[in-house]
């Protein structure tokens, strides 16, 4: 976890990055002209200042970064998961989880073509829808973890640690969004619903409820991996829109 | 979860007939993974068989009502998952070698590039349905989209038994569920649920080469480079798939791999390999976070011949070699500055002669009074070494016969060696005349008759160092002196055995006129015969006493001789060792006194029985020695003569061993 540390505290800074430039960005959206020239800022004086951002391809690798990490992560608390508390043969049940992952308001492609064809627009804001319909889920999860007797910690630390790199990587997104695209987003987790099941009092150690966080955590780690995917084809794109396109 | 509970329980219910089917199904709720390659990554607790246990569920599950049928699903599920993903839950990399004890079923699915899968499947048992178009496969993509079956889109004509799904009906991130169904029949005999990602196993990496990095200085070990490019169909560069590698080698035909870890580059270091070793690396990845690795590439030979460095060896010889030259020189330095300290160590001087219990300062500068009384307290005589050589001691000069001594016999060999040998041997040289009337005790033994006349000087020059140079007086006298002492020891010889069991010393009573010695009968049991005859030739011989009675003069020979029958004084016994005079016996049996051949007289037991004298002292002090070289013992008080040694008188006084043998050096010091 030495590497993720490392790249937990590259990513707090683009966190904190982010936060600035966004709040330059909502505030001075009119005077946006072009990715490279850096954008002013506005301080809490209101005065406009010279504000330290980084160009757009190292806040996408940034990004990325934290997506693969994110991805990662969840890969590793879904394996500690599986460990802890699902029973041996239902391991298999990982891989049919597709329909029980909550739906998105619109329809992500899912096979290369299709996310070929799409256009980087349509790939962020993916990303960032995928990004917001997570935050929720995850801090539920975080409850309910924590409500286990012997959940490992090693498991609360890393749900928790992704709950919070997701809200990085959301700003983050955002900022790439206003970069790339020139669209001004308001960041709202609340507007996607949550088709989660409430807590409805059982015990967490119910095969019933711990099949249906298991089932979460198995969705969530596809949609890191979709995150990840979708946001390298886009640095692609970025970099060589040639040799990306006509794959 | 409750719809894919109710999956299960229906497929249980419409499939109870077909109970390893049943089985499968549950194995193929995962990701088709068929027969375990390798171990499975995690343990297989279950090696029930699976029949058995539908079978128990089975009967359970008809006999309860439906409200229990929730719960039974549950408790079917995990029973049915828990047999079929035995065999199953392992990550086989390896295909698909279809179980021929079954009926149709699946083999497996792959997708080699997360792009586009394919599964294949088998007839099993069920050999009717080999013909194309018996068995069909369906899938549903279970998105919530659309949730009907729709029939494989491809069968690959060219490979049997395989459906090939293309890049448009591939959607990653989504799960699949296939059926393989007999249509005429309606009978589903197999189905699996999987996600595409899951099933992903990426082609080998390409181009797998090596450099080489260094070798070590010890030219034994090198290390290389490993450099490899991705799959071609793995499109890494846009991002689609993140690959790591996972490099293995091997020493050639051995059957350990060892494994490195994972990468997530093109490249790798492999360290400390053996040069003269063929190694054999090859390379395989995955997707990275995901568990399915793909084909290992072909294997390449690492090789580095090993260079005969002799430019390492040579400086070690040399480096040797010097080490060598340099400790010896070390060696002989060390020697040559401590050599006189080496030499006490290695070499001890031979500690000089020293009496015990007395000072040899003492010795040298002392008064012989001190000497005397030094001398008579101590015990120095040792028996044992007078037996060494007995014969050494103890020699009669024959004057008479002096070609008779000529003859050669063994006992004059053996008395020729020892005469030489001997350096302790006593040469008595006669005296002229002029001083020995008035020294002689007539008790005194004869002294050609004294066996101490050693051998050892058989020519004239040879003085004992005892006696004094006095030799002008006696050459002729000592030559045949001594060849007359050394023949009577040889002649007495073949008579020692007779008188070997008793002691050495005896006390010359009397002198036989052939110059034999006749013994006291005290102490000896043989007695010697005297010969008168002897004396009046004698008196020419004077015998230096080293010790008391060691010799006596020619006086004394007289005076002997004139009185025959009463035993010497102890002191006649020539001795030239202090011992013990109360066994005063010891020098008794020591005299070669022979005259002649057939006068051998104090050896010879028949001697003629002498009166048995009283036991006394053989020994005197020599207090010391006047201005004629001869030792002055106690002075008697009945002696007037200048010679004032009366060495039987005296002895009485000190019966014990009053002395001990002088040494040259200490004569030296004695000789005024």
């Amino acid at each position: 976890m030495k590497e993720s540390e490392e790249k937990a505290r590259s990513l707090l800074t683009l966190k904190q990055v982010i936060l600035q430039v966004w709040l330059c960005c909502a505030s001075l959206w009119r005077f946006w002209v072009s990715h490279a020239v850096p954008l002013d800022c506005k301080d809490e004086t209101g005065s406009l200042t010279h504000c330290t951002s980084i160009s757009q391809e190292k806040l996408l690798d940034r990004v990325i970064q934290h997506a693969e990490l994110i991805y990662r992560v969840s890969e590793e608390s879904c394996t500690l998961f599986e460990e802890m508390f699902v029973p041996y043969p239902l391991h298999t049940l990982r891989n049919q989880a597709g329909n029980v992952c909550h739906s998105k308001p619109f329809p992500i492609p899912g096979s290369k073509s299709e996310i070929q064809q799409i256009s980087d627009t349509w790939l962020l804001h993916s990303v960032l829808i995928l990004v917001q319909s997570w935050m929720e889920p995850l801090l539920y999860l975080q409850t309910t973890l924590d409500r286990y007797d012997d959940a490992p910690d090693a498991l609360l630390n890393k749900t928790k640690w992704v709950s919070d790199k997701l809200l990085s990587l959301e700003q983050g997104v955002v900022v790439l969004i206003r970069k790339m695209l020139n669209e001004g987003i308001l960041t709202s987790s609340s507007a996607i619903e949550q088709t989660l099941a409430p807590y409805d009092g059982q015990s967490p150690e119910v095969l019933e409820s711990v099949l249906r966080d298991y089932n979460l955590l198995t969705c969530f780690k596809k949609d890191a991996h979709k995150m990840e995917t979708f946001l390298k084809l886009l640095k692609c794109r970025q970099s060589n829109k040639l040799s990306c396109l006509s794959h | 979860m409750l719809r894919a509970l109710s999956a299960w329980e229906t497929a249980i219910y419409r499939s109870s007939r077909q109970d390893s089917n049943i089985c499968r199904q549950r194995a193929r709720a995962s990701d088709i993974r068929v027969i375990p390659e390798n171990p499975p990554t995690r343990s297989s607790l279950f090696p029930k068989r699976c029949s058995d246990l539908i079978a128990d569920n089975f009967s359970e599950a008809e006999e309860t009502a439906e409200a229990m049928a929730y719960s039974l699903s549950l408790s079917l599920l995990y029973l049915g998952l828990l047999c079929g993903n035995g065999p199953v839950s392992a990550r086989g990399s390896k295909l698909f070698t279809p179980d021929p004890s079954r009926g149709p079923h699946f083999t497996g699915c792959r997708s080699r590039e997360q792009e586009t899968f394919r599964c294949w499947w088998s007839a099993g048992t069920f050999q009717n349905l080999t013909e194309p178009g018996a068995l069909r496969v369906f899938y549903q993509t279970k998105n919530a989209l659309s949730s009907e079956w729709k029939e494989c889109p491809d069968y690959t004509h060219t490979v049997e038994n395989e459906c090939y799904f293309n890049k448009t009906f591939t959607h990653i991130w989504t799960s699949y569920c296939i059926q393989l169904r007999s249509v005429p029949q309606n009978i589903t005999y197999d189905e699996a649920c999987f996600t595409v990602e899951n099933i992903v196993h990426p082609d080998p990496p390409i181009g797998l080469n090596w450099t080489l990095l260094n070798v070590s200085r010890s030219g034994l070990h090198f290390d290389i480079l490993v450099r490899w490019a991705p799959p071609p169909s793995a499109d890494v560069q846009m991002g689609w798939m993140s690959l790591v590698y996972q490099v293995q080698y091997r020493v050639r035909n051995t059957s350990q791999w060892e494994m490195l870890d994972l990468e997530s580059g093109t490249q790798q270091s492999i360290y400390g390999l053996h040069t003269d070793k063929e190694y054999e690396v090859r390379v395989r990845c995955k997707m990275s976070a995901f568990d399915n690795f793909g084909e290992f590439s072909d294997s390449i030979i690492v090789h580095v011949a090993q260079i005969p460095s002799k430019e390492s060896t040579f400086p070690m010889t040399l480096v040797l070699i010097f080490g060598v030259i340099g400790v010896v020189i070390l060696l002989i330095l060390l020697i040559f500055s401590q050599q006189q300290r080496l030499m006490v160590i290695f070499l001890p001087p031979i500690p000089a002669p020293k009496i015990k219990g007395i000072d040899p300062e003492l010795l040298k500068n002392g008064k012989l009074d001190q000497l005397n009384s030094l001398l008579s307290s101590q015990d120095m005589y040792k028996p044992d070494f007078y037996h060494e050589d007995p014969w050494v001691e103890f020699i009669q000069l024959d004057l008479d016969d002096p070609p008779e001594k000529n003859e050669g016999s063994d006992t004059q060999h053996l008395l020729g060696l020892s005469r030489s040998g001997s350096s302790r041997v006593l040469n008595f040289k006669s005296d002229d005349d002029s001083g020995r009337a008035s020294c002689y005790d007539p008790e005194t033994p004869d002294p050609e008759d004294l066996a101490s006349l050693l051998p050892g000087h058989s020519g004239q020059g040879e003085q004992h160092p005892l006696v004094s140079r006095s030799s002008s007086s006696f050459p002729e006298l000592g030559v045949q002196q001594t060849s007359e002492v050394v023949e009577t020891p040889i002649q007495a010889q073949p008579a020692v055995p007779s008188w070997v069991n008793m002691d050495f010393y005896a006390q010359v009573s009397d002198f036989t006129p052939a110059g034999g010695v006749v013994l006291s009968p005290g102490q000896l049991n043989s007695s010697p015969e005297k010969k008168k005859e002897e004396e009046n030739e004698k008196k020419k011989i004077q015998f230096q006493l080293l010790s008391d009675g060691a010799y006596t003069s020619e006086n004394t020979a007289r005076q002997l001789s004139a009185d025959v029958p009463p035993g010497p004084g102890p002191e006649q016994g020539y001795q030239s060792f202090p011992t013990q005079a109360v066994e005063g016996n010891l020098w008794n049996g020591e005299y070669l006194v022979s005259a002649s051949d057939s006068q051998t007289p104090y050896l010879l037991p028949e001697a003629p029985p002498v009166p048995i004298l009283p036991p006394v002292s053989d020994y005197t002090v020599v207090q010391e020695v006047d201005a004629q070289h001869s030792l002055l013992l106690n002075p008697p008080s009945s002696q007037p003569t200048v010679c004032s040694h009366s060495p039987n008188k005296h002895l009485p006084a000190m019966p014990t061993m009053p002395m001990g043998y002088l040494t040259p050096d200490l004569l030296g010091n004695l000789t005024p």
